[in-house]
């Protein structure tokens, strides 16, 4: 156990001082992208707001629907796996991987701890922004609920990198399978709730998208911290993704294992 | 003059050909291609939609209209998607390995070759589906008048170059900067101004996206072609400014490749 710690934290580290040796690229990373994405949603939903002439929509203000975009933003960038995705297929596709295979530890560990070291810094960063936004404009976030909203995503982070794992592996059957990545963000990417708030969803979709453990990414904790959802609703947020957990693991070990099989170590 | 548009145009058909015979060798990723991008389309319906559902006007349009400007949406984006997508994105790895090197040495345009090498062939299926979309759209509309074509016809070109040139312009910072996927990104966030109606944005914003940074013309602007009467100083803008980035564009190129180091000699 101790030894596998120190294994992780050193991976950990690994993916904290990758992603932080080019400084310029980490800022528009964790500051830049998520600020402007932000900044656009806020002019289409003022602009829908002026339209409507009114003060409420759909039983929320236009605060706390600005609250949540801007949150929204940020959670998005970092409940998702673009870049250790591609590596992981990477190393797949051009044989690298071979030199991970034969050290004592897992390809799945590796790169899970590089992400969420990674994530953990570009959380501790990103997240000041739409702090300093929503305190400087008195927005409604639940400060004191942050802590557990971390947990989630970071739980809901292990689960996305398992995802991340098995769309990798299809890389042992296919030569090119970065179009499934595209393919599965761009569906978490409106299941989530960070296209639009799903409370905002006919009453049969948002049933739907919230038994699944993609609203864990972006909904329940943008909504528990902006006061739009109930405590017990956030909480099936752990439930659901320790379900999404097991099935995908389960799937993903299947895949591996054919897939090592079949494998011949080209490039190596 | 004509002799080498000559030149250009066949050099054109070839990369066309090899194209898609190389996105031909990987089926499955050539058809997921075609997915994504209809997949992005429904998000971006979606989105809009959703939110008519609660508001009879976003900016100065209706549901309707807004339906159209993302059917110009899409055609652009298809045509961006075709012909500059794939060229850009490969153009960090060009530099990084050296590959430029043997673009440089060819006896055309080295501009011409890094942006137009490599044609997305799968992506000409989504203009199709863009294009039945946008007509789709156009003719839902009540007494709509079909010579507002000839407008848009017109703007379109400068669409394309807007992007084309914006895109081209972060690319080329590949050449001084080492590792700027980022500022990749950054064009991309760009590029998202233009991806919701100019009339959404404060004046000061509105009038930056039509001139500095002029996103407004990726869609918006051949949106208002379409739903409003000829507006002459936007058709003649137009008309500046697509030539003007072009032109820019270039001097900007041959001001980067000083700091190309050429990696593979």
């Amino acid at each position: 156990m101790k030894h596998w710690l120190k294994r992780n934290l050193a991976f950990a580290r690994l993916g904290i001082q990758t992603n932080l040796e080019y400084r310029f690229n980490f800022f528009i990373d964790a500051i830049v992208q998520p600020a402007m994405t932000a900044g656009i949603e806020i002019f289409l939903w003022f602009a829908l707001f002026a339209a409507t002439n009114t003060e409420t929509l759909n039983g929320y203000s236009k605060e706390s629907y600005l609250a949540y975009v801007i949150w929204a933003a940020f959670v998005g960038r970092i409940a998702i796996s673009w870049m250790y995705e591609h590596m992981m297929m990477d190393e797949i596709e051009t044989g690298s991987i071979n030199a991970i295979i034969l050290r004592p530890m897992t390809f799945f560990e590796y790169y899970l701890s590089q992400l969420l070291g990674y994530k953990l810094v570009i959380f501790l960063f990103s997240s000041l922004v739409p702090l300093s936004i929503v305190l400087y404009f008195g927005l409604p976030t639940a400060l004191n609920r942050l802590p557990l909203v971390a947990l989630l995503i970071f739980y809901y982070l292990i689960f996305i990198h398992a995802m991340s794992f098995m769309t990798a592996c299809l890389a042992f059957f296919l030569n090119r399978v970065r179009s499934f990545t595209l393919v599965k963000n761009f569906t978490i990417y409106i299941v989530s709730g960070e296209l639009f708030p799903l409370d905002l969803l006919p009453t049969f979709w948002k049933k739907l998208f919230l038994n699944m453990p993609f609203a864990a990414g972006v909904y329940l904790p943008v909504g528990y911290l902006t006061n739009r959802i109930s405590t017990e609703l956030f909480l099936t947020g752990f439930i659901n993704i320790s379900i999404g957990l097991v099935v995908v693991l389960f799937l993903s070990y299947i895949i591996w294992r054919k897939g090592l099989r079949s494998y011949s170590g080209t490039g190596a | 003059m004509a002799l080498v548009l000559k030149k250009y145009l066949r050099l054109f058909s070839i990369l066309v050909k090899t194209s898609f015979i190389a996105d031909l060798e990987f089926r499955v990723n050539f058809s997921l291609r075609i997915f994504t991008d209809i997949l992005w389309y429904f998000m971006q319906i979606l989105s809009f939609e959703i939110l008519f559902n609660y508001t009879p006007l976003i900016g100065d349009w209706d549901r309707y209209q807004m339906r159209v400007f993302l059917g110009v949406l899409f055609i652009v984006d298809s045509l961006y998607m075709v012909f500059i997508q794939e060229n850009a994105d490969r153009f960090a790895d060009k530099v990084r390995k050296g590959e430029l090197d043997f673009i440089l040495a060819k006896p055309v345009s080295s501009q011409f070759m890094v942006s137009f090498q490599k044609i997305a062939t799968a992506s000409f299926t989504n203009l199709l589906i863009a294009i039945a979309f946008f007509l789709y759209t156009v003719a839902q509309l009540e007494g709509f008048q079909w010579y507002r074509l000839f407008w848009f016809f017109l703007v379109i070109p400068t669409s394309l170059i807007v992007i084309y040139t914006s895109r081209f312009f972060f690319s080329c910072l590949n050449l001084i900067f080492v590792k700027s996927e980022s500022v990749q990104f950054l064009w991309y966030n760009c590029y998202k101004l233009g991806l919701r109606p100019d009339s959404i944005y404060f004046p000061t914003v509105k009038l930056i996206l039509l001139t500095v940074l002029p996103m407004s013309f990726v869609a918006s602007v051949p949106t208002r072609m379409i739903l409003e009467p000829p507006n002459t100083y936007l058709i003649c803008w137009s008309l500046v400014i697509g030539p003007l980035s072009l032109y820019l564009s270039n001097i900007f190129w041959r001001y980067c490749l000083r700091f190309y180091t050429s990696a593979s000699s």
